[in-house]
């Protein structure tokens, strides 16, 4: 049985199992060389966390023994990613976020959706692997992630240490926060910032909050601005909203997704440079999705 | 002068569904806050009762105000679909939280009781969520109405056909009627766009499925989506081919209109009690863009 057997519906069964990979029976005769697996194998080994289950980070699609002629790192496999990573002649792509539009992946509520099969055309006509880097990235001390975006921001030094395993306090050299704001918009290369708060504030203190406001509310009386990525509207900008309107001097900066984490999936090609070097790594952004009008 | 209590059961015996009193996940339609036996001296409604909104409420001699969000930055512990909410932050935390108390405070000391209305409001026949953002944009005689068998504002009824413009125009010219800052877009600014879905509040994928079962809708306007779901799925439509485009008001700046349309039917059977819409505004503002950069 090969995959051109595959009914849809027997290929639906596998993708919504997780197990949406070619059969390892249709291996290449060709002679060993670097496989998805071998390079899954290696970042477990160097990662310097033990691994979890469950977890995140598996296959999503493609099949992991086929050899793989070239690596992207990216924050969100979308089509547009998978299509300039092919065109780059980067068959294996290690994404941070879903391939298929939800937390897990899960394939079942788009079996029947025609965007779903085209995706997935396009993965397997390319001979495309995508594997997800998420939950041990993160996991990592320093944070993968938080240490990509340290650097992109050029923030090593003023992360302040605390009893968070990565830096989310950052004492830097006070700016106005229109100032600030205009800073992290040039060095995240993001187009969608949203901000609450005086832009003539004076700022120095800033906590990265995540997504939530179970981080906000502890992190808000020790700084002036609060920085959240991929938020709900509910919680962080009307809690700051509220803050200023209760008399405290304070704001705050909420980013795409793509603004809080994506330079951490660069700092993820550097990484894998130093224990990968058979084929190209390259970390290709999948930028800010949104645009606002000028 | 009638209590909230009394006002509540008015607006039940209105609503012309049968009640919902009890949600299994999040909050539930009904007083949020407050005491019910209090006298209703005005109604305000609003998208979400920020402090400022309660500030003018007090001003304006009102003590009551209608809400679709809940006043402590949380849709409840229970609230659907865990991973677009943060949990709800215990009680320690708000207890001791500084804004918290200022917001509690605040409606202790002057009375004040906040009612949610949405469940019920949103089960009605005629989407009145969806009737005021057509009348923010002066959409009403764009409006295409595939089902006329139900009322014309309908949840499904959300097709509307525009006047053709780029995709860059459309977003600006819903910026400049609805006064926000922030529309977040995807798509090529330069698409010609004329076939329009709205929506309001939270879009998710199954909505996008739904409502691209209509052929040839070449945008689709909604409150927010999260960034892992909708957001990417429709990235990929894009890229595609399948639409061209994607137009994000913020949850305020989709649901607030909708907040004036309660009003005004409030008005209706509550005719001795002073009410008003008082918008809360989008809580953002954003930096002068750049070019367009799309995709």
């Amino acid at each position: 049985m090969n995959q051109a057997t595959l009914s849809r519906r027997r290929f639906c069964q596998l993708a919504s199992s997780g197990l949406l990979l070619a059969p390892t029976l249709m291996r290449a005769q060709t002679p060993a060389r670097l496989t998805a697996r071998e390079v899954v194998a290696r970042i477990r080994k160097n990662v310097g966390v033990p691994w979890r289950t469950p977890t995140a980070d598996e296959f999503k699609i493609g099949d992991p023994d086929a050899p793989i002629t070239g690596i992207t790192t990216t924050f969100m496999s979308t089509l547009d990613l998978l299509q300039r990573s092919a065109a780059a002649g980067n068959n294996f792509v290690i994404t941070h976020e879903p391939t298929f539009w939800s937390a897990a992946d899960v394939v079942s509520d788009v079996r029947d959706d025609a965007l779903f099969e085209h995706k997935v055309d396009f993965i397997q006509k390319n001979k495309m692997v995508v594997w997800r880097f998420h939950d041990h990235w993160h996991a990592r001390r320093p944070d993968g992630i938080f240490a990509g975006w340290n650097r992109a921001m050029g923030w090593e030094s003023y992360s302040v240490k605390g009893d968070n395993p990565f830096s989310i306090e950052y004492l830097i050299p006070e700016t106005s926060f229109e100032e600030l704001a205009r800073q992290m918009q040039v060095r995240l290369k993001t187009s969608s910032m949203r901000l609450v708060g005086d832009p003539k504030l004076r700022v120095s203190r800033i906590a990265n909050c995540g997504h939530y406001i179970l981080q906000c509310m502890p992190a808000l009386p020790k700084v002036d601005v609060l920085l959240v990525f991929e938020g709900r509207e509910w919680e962080a900008a009307e809690y700051v909203r509220d803050a200023i309107a209760a008399g405290q001097k304070k704001a705050l900066i909420q980013l795409p997704h793509e603004g809080g984490e994506e330079a951490g999936m660069d700092e993820c090609a550097r990484w894998l440079k130093t224990f990968i070097n058979e084929v190209p790594i390259k970390f290709m952004p999948s930028s800010d999705p949104f645009w606002m009008p000028a | 002068m009638i209590s909230s209590q009394e006002l509540l059961d008015r607006i039940q015996k209105n609503v012309g569904v049968p009640w919902q009193s009890q949600r299994s996940d999040g909050f539930s339609d009904g007083v949020l806050l407050g005491n019910a036996d209090t006298p209703v001296s005005g109604i305000v409604t609003t998208f979400t009762p920020t402090l400022e909104v309660l500030k003018q409420a007090v001003a304006s001699g009102k003590n009551t105000i209608i809400c679709r969000e809940a006043p402590f930055y949380s849709r409840g512990e229970r609230a659907p679909m865990f991973w677009r909410n943060s949990p709800a932050p215990p009680k320690e935390m708000t207890d001791n939280d500084p804004v918290c108390r200022a917001k509690r405070e605040f409606i202790s000391q002057n009375n004040l009781v906040i009612i949610r209305l949405v469940e019920n409001w949103d089960a009605r026949m005629t989407d009145s969520q969806l009737r005021g953002l057509a009348r923010a944009l002066g959409w009403e005689h764009f409006h295409t109405v595939a089902n006329r068998d139900v009322d014309e504002y309908h949840p499904h009824n959300v097709h509307f056909q525009l006047p053709e413009s780029s995709l860059s125009q459309l977003a600006q010219s819903v910026a400049q009627k609805l006064k926000i800052h922030g529309p977040r877009v995807i798509g090529r600014p330069e698409s010609r766009v004329s076939k329009a879905a709205l929506t309001h509040g939270l879009l998710l994928v199954a909505d996008v499925e739904r409502i691209l079962r209509e052929p040839v809708v070449d945008v689709v306007i909604a409150g927010d989506a999260v960034e892992w779901e909708a957001v990417p799925y429709f990235q990929d439509l894009v890229t595609a081919g399948r639409t061209k485009g994607l137009v994000l008001l913020g949850q305020e700046a989709s649901e607030e209109p909708g907040c004036g349309e309660m009003a005004t039917w409030l008005k209706g059977f509550i005719g001795e009690i002073p009410s008003e819409w008082l918008p809360a505004g989008e809580p953002f503002w954003t930096l002068p863009q750049g070019k367009e950069t799309g995709q």
